[in-house]
């Protein structure tokens, strides 16, 4: 019972991270799916630099990675008003390729001092309620939730829409870099193409099902880390086949959360803005 | 004159050159995905070093439906060898072999061939018996983990040949296994690792394509054993041997014989590579070489196991049949029988050993395996 709790905060951390990212983005009216492709270059720069210099560095170089990443997009989604839909499956699309090209010299080399995951999963954990306050409790928060609402509006009061976005974006960048170090330091401290494995498309999944909320991110991150180790904790102790065990994660998480309540995402969401129109 | 000379050596030059065998190799995945096509990649780049008459040439990460246009391709650019490195590459080298029947085609895992086209395997049940023996000796608990790919017959082979070793030295241990039904997906295998860890496994074994599973237990202190590539670096402490491919050994023989002409578009029909530790295709080992982390020898010479009716040290036992199976007739087999399976039915008969087709066939599950087994027999 111990080990599933632990497992359910250790591997729900980097889903947490990367959903809070996403997030934060969304929250401003900027829809983000590049989340996986910036995972995977942060992913590979915290590797990288963890080899040459020290895993804190890492860190720090993954989550620098992720802030640009979340500037890239903006570029196309914010400045340039192009599909932020397109925009971030570019991004996606991108970040994996060039990831898996950049890493090829980092295959199958292993890191001698990994982090340890539990700071870090209490980091996580704090950056959550962090981002609940900000959110609700302070008026860049405000600013942020009125840009994402109706920046029609947030622009007639004097807050500048493009930079609340391109804020929101590197921030939750930033987070979503945070994951991806998790992910190549930590959590299996090595690189390899495609380590991802689709985490990001299932944090972005999850900042809709927990209906654009940082507390209720926190309660369904963990609950899919919980379900993920279950599903191979009760592998043939219950008469239930593999396969189907392995569907159970995305399931139950889809249930819980959309019986806990109403989901409604930013109005502004996926809107790209242009002043007078 | 001096003219003379100098399109004399051009063309000697040019002779020579054309006497190169162009061989293509055809990848499933990326030559960096450190599992599957980094080993055959491997083996790609170990017979052109050694081969000065070899010329190769590769396309990765090439999808089953792509296959056909990568095989023109190839053999417009005059590849007269093509090794197709996945069995779902089946029907476009069946077809591609029809369409050009002067190009040797061999397919890896393959079951079906032609004239032109050969089939060959490099396979690990050998060693993960040998690997059995030792985890069956370290393991304190009794209870032996392994996670796994698929349930298809090559990885269930090398279970069961893994809990017989195990077995053999511990009558009562168990191997609990956990299917992540992927090859590859590091998050599975670290939390079926994590699962078996909680019930109590101290020992580890698995077949997917990252070094996860001996970076996860090591964490915990459990021993493991690395799979397809050497994993000794992954955790110098912890892991005490494990199975490496050597595709090179194929490749090599097969084109040395094709330069020879030995192998001929039209008399592959028969040719079928299914090579083991007599053929050098595999090893044992945490690394090239080195058959036992060297740390690791003292416990295992301390344990003892019964053979027959005598007391021998585990160690002994292992380097015994190693060097038995290495040998040019082996005399021992680990599916030997009679060999009944978990339920109790008798799978191969006293006096004999499994037949290929039984080996390339088998679903049913050894004794001490426990766990869910998808298509075990009744």
């Amino acid at each position: 019972m111990e080990e599933a709790l632990l497992r359910a905060v250790l591997f729900g951390t980097p889903l947490l991270l990367a959903a809070l990212g996403a997030l934060l983005a969304e929250r401003s009216g900027v829809v983000n799916l590049g989340v996986e492709g910036i995972m995977a270059l942060s992913a590979l720069a915290a590797f990288a630099v963890a080899l040459d210099a020290s895993p804190y560095w890492g860190l720090l170089a993954g989550v620098g990675v992720g802030v640009l990443g979340g500037l890239f997009l903006g570029v196309f989604a914010v400045t340039l008003r192009a599909n932020p839909f397109v925009a971030g499956l570019a991004v996606a699309a991108m970040g994996l390729g060039a990831s898996g090209l950049l890493g090829k010299r980092y295959e199958g080399m292993p890191l001698d001092t990994p982090l340890p995951e539990g700071p870090l999963a209490l980091v996580a954990f704090l950056l959550a309620l962090l981002l609940h306050y900000f959110l609700y409790g302070s008026r860049l928060g405000l600013y942020l939730r009125s840009v994402g609402e109706n920046p029609k509006a947030a622009d007639l009061f004097g807050v500048s829409v493009e930079g609340v976005r391109y804020r929101a974006l590197a921030l939750g960048g930033g987070l979503i870099g945070l994951a991806g170090a998790y992910l190549s330091l930590a959590y299996r401290p090595s690189w390899t193409d495609g380590m991802t494995a689709g985490l990001g498309w299932v944090a972005i999944a999850l900042v809709i099902l927990a209906a654009w909320e940082p507390l209720r991110v926190v309660l369904g991150a963990y609950l899919f880390g919980l379900l993920f180790f279950l599903q191979f904790r009760l592998q043939g102790s219950v008469p239930i086949p593999s396969e189907a065990f392995a569907a159970m994660p995305y399931l139950l998480v889809i249930l819980v959360l959309a019986l806990s309540g109403r989901s409604r995402a930013p109005k502004a969401l996926g809107q790209p803005f242009e002043r007078g129109r | 004159m001096r003219r003379l000379l100098v399109l004399l050596a051009l063309l000697l030059g040019l002779s020579l050159a054309q006497e190169k065998l162009k061989a293509c190799f055809l990848y499933v995945g990326p030559v960096g995905d450190a599992g599957w096509t980094y080993a055959h990649d491997v083996g790609r780049k170990k017979a052109e070093a050694a081969l000065p008459w070899l010329e190769t040439r590769y396309v990765e990460s090439v999808p089953e439906a792509q296959a056909p246009s990568v095989i023109d391709r190839f053999v417009r650019e005059g590849c007269r060898v093509i090794f197709a490195t996945s069995f779902g590459y089946m029907e476009a080298v069946l077809e591609a072999a029809r369409k050009y029947p002067d190009v040797i085609f061999a397919h890896a895992t393959g079951i079906k061939r032609a004239p032109n086209v050969a089939t060959y395997m490099a396979d690990f049940y050998q060693v993960y018996y040998l690997n059995g023996l030792a985890a069956g000796a370290l393991s304190k608990t009794g209870k032996v983990g392994y996670v796994a790919a698929f349930p298809i017959p090559e990885v269930k082979r090398h279970i069961n040949a893994f809990a017989l070793g195990v077995r053999a030295v511990n009558p009562k241990a168990q191997v609990l296994v956990r299917w992540i039904n992927a090859w590859y997906d590091p998050a599975k295998a670290r939390e079926a690792t994590e699962a078996l860890l909680s019930q109590g496994a101290d020992v580890f074994a698995f077949t997917e394509d990252t070094p996860t599973v001996v970076q996860t237990a090591a964490r915990k202190g459990a021993y493991s054993f690395g799979h397809y590539t050497p994993m000794l670096k992954f955790a110098p402490d912890r892991v005490v041997s494990g199975q490496i491919i050597r595709w090179e050994v194929i490749y090599m023989d097969f084109l040395k014989k094709v330069r020879e002409g030995v192998y001929t578009p039209k008399n592959l029909q028969n040719v079928d590579y299914f090579w083991l530790l007599q053929h050098k295709a595999v090893e044992m080992g945490a690394d090239y070489g080195v058959p036992i982390n060297p740390k690791h020898v003292p416990l295992l010479q301390k344990a003892r196991m019964r053979v027959g009716d005598k007391e021998v040290p585990v160690y002994d036992r292992i380097m015994a049949l190693l060097k038995d199976m290495s040998s040019p007739n082996p005399t021992f087999d680990p599916f030997a029988g009679p060999i009944r399976d978990r339920k109790g039915v008798v799978r191969i008969p006293a006096g004999r050993k499994a037949s290929l087709q039984e080996l390339l066939t088998m679903e049913w599950a050894a004794p001490g395996v426990v766990g869910d087994w998808p298509g075990e027999p009744r």
